[in-house]
């Protein structure tokens, strides 16, 4: 399927903040999740590149970073503390595969085409995969879009990709939004409640959607998508300036100004550390329920 | 209270058994811990054979001597309920308690079926725990499973050093601080045997959790049914009664901790990737 082999590698302990994952390309170097895998996106059939963040039943906050050379993922911090998902009663941690559609952007600089109140969270489009494998930080995988979902986070617009892995046993029944209501029974409502609810323990109070929280279909998705990688685009060809954008350096595409050389010996210190041990909190049950 | 495990093998093999130890001599966690921790102020103790979130279907074994923890295998595979969705695993932290036993030769009065045959089942709705752990729990509530034709109760209780613990004493309080978890108990219970081509599990009392005092009657007999077993009043098939502490019984024994393997722990072997799968059972969400 790809014309790349893709890996990871990592440095500094895992759940701590010296944890950074990086892209591996084929040829044995150090690339940036966000630019250097091709999304490879086919505008009939649906299908794209995605990378995955979080797996499936886990808690542990992990995204592609913005501002780090080569844009490993790390784990998000607040307050200088590591952030990890509360377990939603009865979701255990997040109750899809997460991650992101390399070679986008949601522009925080100007309003969206699509929903003209907001700007976008400035990160690549997040994509939820829904179908049965739990994937792996960092793992490149083939996807079909399906639909969408257009969460309001905190006054910026959020996207939520909806796909399922090419591989998945039910990869062929599904095509579009309507078919998940048959195939996969509740998976929809129960993502919405999932994203409505999930920042409520952090004493925050309930998300809201643009589209009253209506699922947007595979074709209106496909248009979200072709806009955020003209967008990122524009990024990376440096026609964007802004203090927070992602930083542009990569290590494939020669024609961008960004174009460099990854240097290995710097940005891997420590490749052998042990997991830290996640926190004894993280496994606490919270009830929304109703 | 200072029990420990012994774990001999690997998690997820067929030679994997996890027995209980007490001051390091084996005992039976069906015969030998005692059921209450503390009787004046109805702390129980309870085994725990499945954490929360996995899937592994680990049970006190019967037949073994000193009835360590082992995987349940079904035509000498081992046994892993399924996830349906959006379940991931048992969805409690889920055991059963000592010195109890469902007595298949008695019909209950009031489900009209016979016990399984087990210690009474447990499901303890706190934090998350492991395999092999004792735990001091408080009763809440009981459920009537009709699992297959035979009575099998699920006894709802906390774990006393639960963050939650000193706001629930009663069925109506797990209502109140954890909404919808009653409901999920239900459904999961009545669909998680759907995914292996068994028909849905029904539930006595139209599904209703009684009350703690229900609860602890039903612990009572089921007490009292093993105190019947292990005084050999009782016939115990295939039972072993061999136990480590109960010097009054029969079946004491203090030489068997004796024969009982070293322990030999090892990593948990990897668990085949179809066990992620997610099932859809229609209506139930």
């Amino acid at each position: 399927m790809f014309k790349r082999l893709f890996s990871s590698v990592q440095t500094g302990s895992k759940y701590s903040s010296a944890y950074k994952n990086y892209l591996k390309l084929d040829n044995g170097k150090i690339g940036s999740y966000m630019h250097d895998i091709p999304i490879e996106y086919d505008q009939t059939s649906g299908l794209l590149n995605v990378v995955v963040e979080i797996p499936r039943w886990t808690n542990a906050k992990f995204e592609i970073s913005r501002s780090l050379e080569a844009n490993p993922i790390t784990q998000d911090q607040k307050n200088g503390q590591l952030r990890f998902v509360h377990n939603l009663y009865p979701n255990h941690g997040f109750p899809f595969n997460y991650g992101a559609i390399p070679q986008t952007w949601e522009d925080y600089t100007q309003p969206s085409k699509f929903v003209s109140a907001y700007k976008g969270d400035n990160d690549p489009l997040d994509i939820i995969e829904v179908g049965s494998k739990v994937l792996e930080v960092g793992q490149v995988v083939r996807v079909k879009v399906l639909g969408s979902l257009a969460l309001i986070d905190e006054g910026e617009l959020d996207w939520k990709i909806i796909t399922i892995n090419t591989e998945d046993y039910h990869a062929s029944d599904v095509n579009d939004i309507y078919d998940i209501y048959h195939v996969l029974p509740g998976m929809l409502e129960n993502t919405r409640e999932w994203f409505k609810n999930y920042k409520k323990p952090e004493g925050k109070p309930s998300n809201v959607f643009a589209f009253n929280g209506e699922f947007k279909n595979h074709e209106d998705t496909m248009k979200v998508i072709e806009e955020c990688h003209k967008n990122w685009k524009a990024l990376i060809e440096g026609k964007v300036t802004g203090a927070k954008a992602p930083k542009v350096t990569n290590a494939t595409l020669e024609e961008t100004p960004g174009f460099t050389s990854f240097d290995e010996q710097k940005l891997l210190v420590k490749t052998d550390a042990k997991d830290e041990e996640i926190p004894q909190e993280v496994n606490r049950l919270y009830f929304f329920n109703n | 209270m200072s029990y420990s495990t012994r774990q001999i093998g690997a998690a997820n093999t067929l030679e994997n058994r996890v027995f209980i130890e007490k001051d390091g001599q084996v005992v039976s966690p069906f015969h030998d811990i005692p059921l209450y921790a503390d009787e004046s102020k109805k702390v129980l103790n309870m085994v725990v054979e499945v954490p929360r979130w996995t899937n592994a279907k680990l049970e006190i074994s019967k037949e073994e001597k000193l009835n360590p923890i082992l995987q349940d295998t079904k035509k000498g595979k081992l046994r892993f309920v399924r996830n349906c969705f959006p379940h991931h695993g048992y969805i409690h932290n889920y055991g059963a308690f000592p010195q109890t036993w469902e007595d298949p030769n008695v019909t209950h009065p009031e489900t009209k079926a016979k016990g399984d045959n087990d210690p009474l089942d447990v499901c303890e709705i706190g934090e998350r725990s492991y395999t092999g752990q004792v735990k001091q729990v408080k009763v809440l509530g009981v459920m009537a499973l009709l699992d297959e034709g035979e009575t099998d109760w699920k006894v709802i209780v906390i774990d006393i050093n639960d963050p939650l613990a000193p706001k629930l004493n009663d069925i109506e309080d797990v209502e109140k601080h954890m909404p919808g978890l009653l409901r999920a108990t239900n459904e999961w219970f009545r669909i998680y045997k759907i995914p292996d081509g068994k028909p849905e599990n029904q539930f006595a009392f139209s599904g209703e959790c009684k009350n703690k005092k229900y609860a602890e009657e039903v612990i009572q007999e089921c007490r009292e049914a093993w105190e019947k077993l292990i005084f050999g009043k009782t016939s115990p098939g295939e039972i072993d009664l061999t136990n480590t502490t109960l010097q009054s019984t029969p079946s004491f024994s203090p030489s068997a901790t004796s024969a009982v393997p070293t322990a030999s722990p090892a990593a948990p072997a990897k668990i085949d990737q179809s066990i992620d799968k997610w099932f859809y059972i229609s209506g139930s969400a």
